[in-house]
């Protein structure tokens, strides 16, 4: 039966069979805990809640046969920004300082990635230091890899993940207190399968600031988990997709404040055309302690196919009593109105459609230079 | 009716028009010829089909024409899709202008022109060029320069809509300019630089077609022809001074 508990559990023992011809790069990693958690809780299967708009078994499948690879790190770095391979002798000790900032029990899929880890590099900012340049990751040469941006207090870095193959990506960033972070993820069209993990932890007075831009994929799920963990720390997301023909992507991200004084901000715009799929879980959790946060979501979609499926959903959790939250989830499609004012201007329909699209789009683009390199706005 | 017999042809005909919204009948019998240089008025209390007879020439969907013909410059109007009849010099000002957001004034206007001169095999206009024709309208209807760069019709109060779509006007220079209601939401002052711009915009190889409630814009653009719609159809034309009569006597004064 595709998708069941069963064929999900032979799916693990076969990945973990793979290990075990494993090449032994960063023996440090604590791979004995990621066998545990999937021996000891089985992986997700398609029928499961989380899974319900993705079918993890065609990812399990893909991870079987996806070409582990070695590690081939290529990242570019400006000046005062240090980058370490997880192969070199000093990674270990900064990472088991920095790093595992998720609870890996909850995310099984990152428990395969630690497994079957091929490649990681380490990015990190030191106190104080504020990088006139972009790190960019341009590749890192294997099917599971694992980025860990550290960005110390006060310093401030711009990150930009540029599309390169992958099966699994977990990225990590610690923001220390008074620190900025800007991510910018950009996913091509692929026709791959691949799952990616983005957790982010951000200190007191310090910003996060996430813009994803993305074509979908074949199949595309990406889990994002920001957590703002002091006072008066703030987290930006923007997405950004603009999805085609077959393509799949399903984003589940979560606001966590765990601090009081803390402002989040998450912006949506996603269009999906042909027989795609865009699938959306925009998560707000404010813990009980966290007063006097701010939090707000905006999620739009745009269906410009009758055989394109959105499924958007905001979910909120509130435990604090003296908060702003707000939220809004909509589905349409372009305005008629809009398109015959145009076009009674001499605008022939198709630019007139990429013209509006183009404008509802902008509002969730905050890498210009990503959507222009994706071909994200028609 | 044939064309051949005329020393000067119109420019629109409009022959025996009849149009349904929803099934219910609209224009019930319209004609109307609009000859290169004229300004006409089509008056008529509300109701009448004044804006069904305006968004019919621009070729908005949801109106069904059961009867009767459109010619403009010798072709037939009504087959052509609302970006063609553009692109032929037809215009219409909107009743009711739509705001778009995150497409500025400025990318509408250049989006409109090029595709313009695209289909009349010219080359785009060249961006400065096309800049300094649309600050230049902009500040003849008394609008700042950054009026330009702000979204269509985005937040903008009645006025600056109204007086958007004679920029437009101005910067497409089309052949036929259908005005729906320009005037209405507009005070004294807007109203005299709404009627400037309309004044500056009439040249002998044009035409412009004014529909409109009230007399009063028509104090500043002084029409050639006048003509009162009732129920669908023209019951009544004359000169500039029929419009005076019917300040005077009201709608009701036709009905006697």
């Amino acid at each position: 039966m595709p998708g069941s508990m069963a064929e999900a559990a032979a799916l693990a023992r076969r990945l973990l069979q793979r290990r075990e011809n494993g090449n032994g790069y960063a023996p440090w990693r604590d791979r004995d805990r990621c066998r545990e958690v999937i021996v000891g809780q089985g992986l997700p299967a398609s029928r499961s809640e989380q899974w319900r708009h993705t079918n993890v078994t065609r990812w399990y499948a893909a991870a079987q046969t996806a070409d582990l690879g070695d590690a081939h790190v290529c990242v570019d770095a400006p000046a005062g920004v240090r980058v370490l391979d997880f192969a070199d002798s000093q990674a270990a000790a900064l990472a088991g300082e920095q790093g595992d900032i998720f609870d890996l029990a909850e995310h099984p899929l990152a428990a395969v990635n630690g497994l079957l880890l091929g490649a990681g590099v380490i990015v990190l900012a030191p106190a104080g230091v504020a990088a006139t340049e972009p790190v960019r990751i341009k590749g890192l040469g294997a099917a599971f890899q694992r980025v860990l941006v550290v960005v110390e207090a006060g310093a401030s870095l711009v990150v930009v993940e540029a599309p390169s193959p992958f099966t699994h990506r977990i990225v990590e960033c610690v923001v220390g207190a008074n620190a900025q972070l800007t991510h910018l993820r950009r996913q091509s069209a692929s026709a791959g399968h691949e799952c990616s993990l983005v957790a982010a932890r951000v200190a007191a007075g310090g910003r996060y600031t996430l813009a994803h831009t993305s074509m979908g994929a074949a199949l595309r799920r990406n889990d994002v988990l920001i957590e703002l963990n002091g006072q008066q720390a703030e987290a930006r997301v923007f997405g950004a997709w603009r999805l085609s023909s077959e393509r799949h992507l399903d984003n589940q991200v979560l606001v966590r404040h765990a601090a009081g004084g803390g402002n989040s901000r998450q912006t949506y715009r996603g269009v999906a055309g042909g027989r795609s799929r865009a699938v959306l879980c925009g998560g707000i959790h404010i813990a009980s302690g966290a007063d006097f946060s701010d939090a707000r979501l905006s999620a739009k979609n745009l269906l410009v196919s009758p055989t394109a499926q959105v499924f958007a959903k905001p979910a909120l959790q509130i435990q604090a009593s003296d908060v702003k939250c707000s939220h809004g989830a909509t589905i349409g499609a372009l305005d008629a109105n809009s398109i015959h004012y145009l076009r009674s201007r001499g605008v022939g329909e198709e630019t007139a459609r990429a013209l509006l699209t183009r404008a509802f789009l902008a509002e969730a683009v905050h890498d210009p230079e990503g959507a222009s390199r994706l071909g994200l706005l028609p | 009716m044939s064309d051949g017999g005329r020393a000067e042809p119109a420019l629109l005909r409009v022959d025996n028009l009849h149009v349904q919204v929803g099934g219910k009948p609209i224009l019930n019998g319209l004609s109307l010829d609009v000859r290169a240089g004229e300004v006409h008025a089509v008056m008529g209390p509300n109701g009448s089909g004044k804006s069904t007879f305006a968004n019919v020439l621009a070729g908005k969907a949801d109106y069904e024409v059961t009867a009767g013909a459109v010619h403009w410059a010798g072709e037939n109007l009504l087959e052509l899709a609302p970006e063609e009849r553009a692109r032929r010099g037809v215009f219409l000002a909107f009743q009711y202008p739509v705001e778009i957001a995150g497409v500025s004034n400025m990318e509408f206007l250049k989006a409109a022109a090029d595709a313009q001169a695209l289909a009349a095999g010219q080359g785009a206009p060249s961006a400065v060029e096309f800049l300094k024709t649309a600050r230049q309208a902009a500040a003849d209807l008394g609008l700042s320069a950054d009026f330009l760069k702000r979204g269509v019709n985005e937040g903008f109060s009645g006025g600056e809509k109204k007086r958007n779509e004679i920029l437009q006007m101005l910067v497409l220079r089309p052949r036929l300019a259908i005005l729906d209601e320009t005037d209405s939401g507009l005070d004294i002052d807007a109203l005299k630089v709404v009627a400037d711009g309309i004044n500056a915009f009439r040249a002998a190889d044009n035409a412009v077609v004014l529909v409109t409630h009230y007399q009063r814009l028509l104090h500043h653009v002084v029409p050639d022809r006048v003509h009162v719609l009732a129920a669908g159809a023209i019951v009544r034309s004359g000169d500039a001074s029929l419009a005076l009569a019917l300040e005077e006597k009201g709608y009701a004064w036709l009905d006697g």
